[in-house]
């Protein structure tokens, strides 16, 4: 049986592993299954958005909460705004934005004014907020003391290791059946 | 090739992108459930099931939306 403090420390250290790789927090938790569908359908989701939009969908300067949601997908934010820095880093000084935006757009590169924005942003916006649902999935599993998937019908904080039918089967004691006997009849029967 | 897919924004015509919905919509419900659901065998029924739930919530929407305009 785990202690209060144990709970706390496992719900924090996989809320962290759930924020930096979506996903990570639930196999953290031995929940395998859905860490890895996780993980692949906010990996999915977000570059898919950057795809769409290009470098600049992850953009701080232009779309700022829609940055600070795409944050919310650890990894592929960090990402993401590496590489639009790198853009940034690239373009000669100019002294305001508006020269800015204007050589972006000239080399195709800058999302304003392109019908794809909204979508893209959406795209890798709705991927970080999913990732908030599942960091705070794995906190409160975590502070329930749940490791590995729950039995249907467990309460929190009962034992909760994986318990399938098969394996139910596998670790029953053997039946044991009565001796062959040479023709004597069993016990009890007249 | 996929450097420029990720560098360059794709250029669709405005009517494509109502059909970014449906897979937008598809991943709240493969996340939604795969967090919520009790039994993880159910975990694509029950996606399939929010899915269509939601598809035909903004099929409802679309249609009042539509008479509305009208």
């Amino acid at each position: 049986m785990k202690s209060q403090g144990d709970n706390v420390a496992n719900s924090i250290v996989a809320m962290m592993l759930a924020w930096i790789i979506p996903g990570a927090g639930h196999i953290f938790l031995g929940r395998w299954v859905r860490g890895v569908v996780i993980f692949i359908t906010i990996g999915a989701t977000f570059w898919s958005g950057v795809a769409l939009g290009g470098v600049l969908t992850v953009d701080h300067r232009n779309a700022r909460w829609w940055f600070v949601a795409q944050m919310l997908t650890g990894v592929h934010g960090i990402v993401g705004f590496y590489n639009q820095k790198q853009v940034y880093q690239t373009m000669p000084a100019v002294p305001n934005d508006a020269e800015l935006d204007a050589m972006l757009q000239e080399k195709g590169i800058a999302l304003a004014d392109n019908p794809t924005d909204s979508i893209a942003r959406a795209y890798t916006g709705v991927a970080g907020m999913l990732n908030v649902l599942c960091i705070m999935d794995a906190l409160l599993l975590g502070l329930m003391g749940v490791q590995g998937e729950a039995r249907l019908g467990a309460k929190p904080g009962e034992d909760t290791e994986p318990l399938e039918p098969d394996d139910t089967a596998a670790q029953a004691p053997p039946i044991q059946l009565p001796a062959a006997s040479d023709g004597a009849p069993p016990e009890g029967s007249s | 090739m996929i450097a420029t897919l990720f560098y360059n924004p794709v250029s669709l015509p405005a009517d494509a992108l109502l059909w970014l919905l449906p897979p937008l919509c598809l991943a709240v419900a493969i996340v939604y459930k795969t967090i919520r659901t009790q039994n993880i065998r159910r975990l694509w029924l029950d996606t399939a099931l929010l899915f269509l739930y939601m598809m035909g919530g903004l099929a409802a929407l679309m249609v009042v939306g539509y008479m509305l305009v009208r």
